[in-house]
C-alpha cells in the first residue's frame, strides 16, 4: 500500500500549496495617480460578525467617493484574523506591509485593542495615519497610573501622533454600564469575569470601579484564560452563592463572552451584560436557549439609524452590500472613519499643492479635523487622538426578533 | 594536607546539602499547610452546600477527563506511543454528536419521554463508533507502517495528525465555536442543599458503567487478555499465537469509544465546541494518565478525577486565573516525589 499511498499523499500536499500559491491580482491607474485607504480587521472566522461590518462601511465610504481632487481611490482590506481569533502579530505584519506600499496614506482600524497596541509603534514611525471605528482601550491614548504599557511607550517622541478613534473609551463604556445597571435595571449585587486580555478586564475593571463607587457591590471577580477555560458552571455558582443579580462579562464572542450565559441554565437566570465584543451573532448562537431579553450590551459608538437624516445612506448601503454581517454595530463608525480620512486627504492635496501628499500631511489633516458632520457625530480630535465627543448607544436582545434591539443612547464627555 | 581538605570539603558540603534538603522538604509541607489551611478557611466561609455542589460539578468534570486519559493509557501501554491525536478525536466526538443530534431527531427544549432516551442512546452508539473507525484509521494509516521504525517517527506522525484532524474540523465547522444543543431535560434534584441536574447524573453513570465495562474487559475477556499479553511482550505473545495487529487495533477501537462518549458528555455538560478543543483538553488528559500512572488504566481514571477536582475546586475558591499553574504544579510535585505517577506505571521493562 505504501508506495501509491505516499503519491496520493504528495498529490495532495502539492495540490494544498498550488491552491496557497494562488495570487491575487488588482490596480488600476487614475489621472494624478492612486491613493490607497487600507483597512484592517478580522474578518474571518469567529470574529468576522464584529470585524466585516466596519470593513464593508469603510469600503462604502471609499466606492462613494472614488477620486479626491483629481487622484483615484482605492481600498485594500487586510485581514488580522488568526484561526478566526484577531492577533496582534499578524496585525503588525499587515501595518508593516501597508508602510512598505508608498500609495497607502491612511488605514481604518483595527477593530481591537489589543491590535492597536501591536501596531500603532509600527505606523508611527511611518507617520501613517489611523483611525479605529471601535478601538476602546483608554491607555492606547491617555495616561493613567495603571497602564502598562503606557501610551508613550507606543509611540516615538520625536514623531507626530498618528493614532485617532471615534469609539467612546472604556473608561466611559464599563461605567455607562454600571450606571445602567444600577439606575435602570436596579441591580446591586454583581459578578464580574473577564478573559483577561486588553479589552476585557480593561472594560471589567472599570465597569466593576464605577459600580462600586455607585454603592453597589461586586460579589465575585474572576479571570480566565478562556483557550482553556471551559467550565463556568463554578463561577455561576459561585455568583449565585453571593447573591449576586446580574453578571458582567468583560469579554468578546471570540473569548467566549457568551458561553457562560448557556451554562447558567438551571443555576443563575440574572441579566447578563457585556461591552460591545459580545454585540453579536456569535455570542446569540453561544447563548443558545438562553439568549433571552436579559442579555444587554454597550456599544461606543452612535447607532446611526437613530438619525433620522441618515436614512438614504444606510438604504443605499443595504443595496450595495447586502449581506447579514455586512450591517454590524460598527458598520456606519467604519464609513465615517474612512469619511474622515478621504476629507483629511483632501486638505491635504491643497496643502501639498495638489500634488501627492506625504503621510505627515495627511496626518496634520486628520488631527486638524473640526467639526465634521458624519453619520454617526460631528467629529473633532484633541492632541491624544480621541474624539472630543462620543456617544453611548445600549441594546437588548430581543428573542422575538431574533436580533439586538436598540434601547438608548447618550452623549458622553471625555 | 590535601587529603584532609578534600575530606573537611566533602563534609561541609554534605552537611549543606542535608540542610537545603531538609529546608526544602520544611519548606514543602509548610506551604501544603499553608494551602490547606487556606482552602479550609474559604470552605468554611462559603458553607457545606457550597462545597458538596463544587464537588459535584468537580466530580462530573473529572469523569470526562478521565474517559478521555483511559485512551492516551491505553495505547501507551499497548506500544508505547503517545497518540497525540487522541485529543482531538475527542473534539471530533463532541463535533460528530452535535451534527447527529438533530439528525436523530432531538432538539433543544424538547418534552423527554423514553423514546428519546433511545434516540440520545442512539446518538451515543452512532458517535462512539465513528470515533473507533477514524482512531483505527488512524493506527492503520500514521502509526502501524511505523511499528519498527525508531521511536521518534511515529510520534511525529502522532503530532501531523493531530494537526491533521483538528485542520479537517476547522474546514468542517469553521473556526468559531459551535453550540452544543442543550438537549437533556431542565430537571434537577436537591441532595443535602445541592442541586444535582441531569447533566451531571448523565456523565457519571455513563463513566462508571463505561470504566466498569473497560475494567471487566480487559480483566475476563480473551480480547483483554490479548491485549495484556501484547503490552507485556509482544513477540511472545505472536509467539503465542495471538494477532498482534487485530489486538493493537481493537486498543484504538476500544480507547476511541471512550473518547467518543467523552466528547459527548463534553458537550452535553458545557453546550460549547470549537474545533481546536481537543488540544487543551487533549493535554490536561494526558497530563491525567502520567499523574495516575501511564499504562494503569485505573490510574487514569484516578488521575482524571484528581485533575477534574484540583480545576473545579479552584475555580470555586481561588482565582481561576491560576488554574492551570496550579494543576501543573501539583502535577510537578508528584512527580518530583512519585516518578511513576500515584498507582504506578504499568509498562513491561524492555
Amino acid at each position: 500500500m505504501s508506495k501509491r499511498f505516499i503519491r496520493g499523499l504528495g498529490l495532495l500536499l502539492a495540490g494544498t500549496f498550488l491552491a496557497a500559491a494562488c495570487a491575487q491580482g488588482g490596480g488600476a491607474g487614475g489621472d494624478k495617480g492612486e491613493i490607497i485607504i487600507a483597512t484592517n480587521f478580522p474578518t474571518s472566522g469567529a470574529d468576522r460578525a464584529s470585524g466585516r461590518g466596519p470593513e464593508a462601511g469603510a469600503n462604502y465610504a471609499v466606492q462613494t467617493a472614488a477620486t479626491v481632487k483629481g487622484f483615484k481611490l482605492s481600498v485594500k482590506n487586510y485581514d488580522d484574523a488568526v484561526n478566526g481569533v484577531h492577533d496582534p502579530q499578524k496585525g503588525a505584519q499587515n501595518f508593516t506591509d501597508m508602510v512598505n506600499n508608498s500609495k497607502i496614506l491612511g488605514v481604518v482600524g483595527p477593530f481591537n485593542s489589543n491590535v492597536a497596541r501591536a501596531t500603532i509603534p509600527v505606523a508611527n514611525k511611518a507617520n501613517l495615519v489611523m483611525i479605529s471605528p471601535s478601538n476602546t482601550n483608554e491607555c492606547l491614548t491617555q495616561d493613567f497610573p495603571y497602564c502598562d504599557p503606557k501610551p508613550a511607550a507606543l509611540r516615538d517622541a520625536s514623531q507626530p501622533n498618528n493614532y485617532f478613534r471615534i469609539a467612546a473609551p472604556d473608561t466611559v463604556q464599563g461605567p455607562a454600564m454600571a450606571d445602567f445597571a444600577i439606575d435602570t435595571l436596579k441591580i446591586t449585587k454583581i459578578a464580574v469575569w473577564s478573559d483577561n486580555e486588553t479589552f476585557g478586564k480593561g472594560v471589567a475593571d472599570n465597569f466593576a470601579k464605577r459600580f462600586t463607587s455607585k454603592g453597589g457591590t461586586v460579589v465575585v471577580r474572576q479571570d480566565f484564560d478562556t483557550k482553556t477555560t471551559s467550565d463556568f458552571k463554578p463561577f455561576l455558582q459561585r455568583a449565585k452563592d453571593a447573591g449576586a443579580a446580574g453578571i458582567y462579562a468583560g469579554a468578546t464572542s471570540a473569548t467566549k463572552g457568551c458561553i457562560p450565559r448557556a451554562q447558567s441554565k438551571g443555576i443563575l437566570d440574572v441579566p447578563y451584560l457585556g461591552p460591545d465584543g459580545i454585540g453579536d451573532s456569535q455570542c446569540v448562537k453561544d447563548a443558545g436557549d438562553q439568549a433571552t431579553d436579559k442579555m444587554y450590551f454597550t456599544n461606543a459608538a452612535a447607532d446611526a439609524s437613530q438619525d433620522a437624516s441618515n436614512k438614504d445612506l444606510i438604504d443605499a448601503f443595504k443595496k450595495a452590500f447586502p449581506q447579514k454581517d455586512d450591517s454590524g454595530a460598527y458598520t456606519f463608525p467604519g464609513y465615517d472613519c474612512a469619511k474622515i480620512l478621504i476629507d483629511a486627504i483632501g486638505r491635504a492635496i491643497d496643502a501639498a499643492g495638489g500634488n501627492m501628499p506625504t503621510r505627515k500631511q495627511v496626518l496634520q489633516a486628520v488631527q486638524d479635523t473640526k467639526n465634521l458632520k458624519l453619520s454617526t457625530g460631528t467629529y473633532s480630535f484633541d492632541k491624544n487622538g480621541d474624539p472630543t465627543s462620543a456617544t453611548m448607544a445600549f441594546y437588548q436582545y430581543k428573542p422575538s426578533k431574533s436580533d439586538w434591539d436598540f434601547v438608548k443612547q447618550f452623549g458622553v464627555g471625555q | 594536607m590535601g587529603a584532609v581538605g578534600e575530606a573537611i570539603r566533602r563534609r561541609r558540603s554534605d552537611l549543606r546539602s542535608g540542610l537545603t534538603g531538609r529546608a526544602l522538604d520544611v519548606g514543602l509541607y509548610v506551604l501544603i499547610l499553608a494551602f490547606l489551611f487556606l482552602l479550609g478557611t474559604r470552605v468554611i466561609e462559603h458553607g457545606p452546600d457550597y462545597l458538596l455542589q463544587i464537588f459535584f460539578f468537580a466530580l462530573a468534570n473529572g469523569a470526562i477527563y478521565a474517559l478521555i486519559a483511559l485512551g492516551y493509557t491505553m495505547v501507551y501501554g499497548i506500544i508505547e506511543l503517545i497518540n497525540f491525536a487522541h485529543g482531538d478525536v475527542f473534539a471530533f466526538g463532541a463535533f460528530a454528536s452535535a451534527s447527529l443530534i438533530p439528525l436523530f431527531g432531538l432538539s433543544e427544549g424538547q418534552v423527554w419521554g423514553p423514546f428519546t432516551i433511545l434516540q440520545l442512546l442512539a446518538v451515543f452508539v452512532v458517535t462512539m463508533l465513528l470515533c473507533a473507525v477514524l482512531n483505527v484509521s488512524i493506527e492503520r494509516i500514521a502509526y502501524r507502517p511505523l511499528r519498527h521504525a525508531p521511536r521518534l517517527a511515529p510520534l511525529i506522525t502522532a503530532i501531523g495528525m493531530s494537526f491533521f484532524l483538528e485542520g479537517a474540523m476547522f474546514l468542517w465547522k469553521g473556526p468559531s465555536s459551535v453550540h452544543y444543543p442543550d438537549v437533556l431535560p431542565d430537571l434537577s434534584f436537591t441532595i443535602l442543599g445541592a442541586r444535582v441536574g441531569v447533566k451531571e447524573i448523565t456523565v457519571w453513570i455513563t463513566t462508571i458503567v463505561l470504566v466498569v465495562g473497560l475494567a471487566l474487559f480487559i480483566d475476563r475477556s480473551r480480547l483483554g487478555k490479548a491485549m495484556r499479553a501484547t503490552a507485556q511482550d509482544r513477540d511472545a505473545a505472536q509467539l503465542m499465537g495471538i494477532d498482534i495487529d487485530r489486538t493493537i487495533a481493537a486498543t484504538f477501537f476500544i480507547g476511541a469509544v471512550l473518547a467518543g462518549a467523552g466528547g459527548i458528555m463534553y458537550g452535553l455538560s458545557y453546550n460549547t465546541a470549537v474545533f481546536d478543543l481537543g488540544f487543551s483538553a487533549g493535554l490536561v488528559a494526558f497530563t491525567a494518565a502520567v499523574f495516575g500512572g501511564i499504562g494503569n488504566i485505573y490510574g487514569a481514571a484516578i488521575g482524571g478525577l484528581v485533575l477534574g477536582l484540583i480545576r473545579t475546586f479552584w475555580d470555586g475558591y481561588f482565582d481561576s486565573a491560576w488554574s492551570d499553574v496550579v494543576i501543573f504544579a501539583i502535577l510537578i510535585m508528584v512527580l518530583v516525589f512519585r516518578p511513576t505517577g500515584i498507582l504506578g506505571m504499568r509498562v513491561p521493562e524492555k
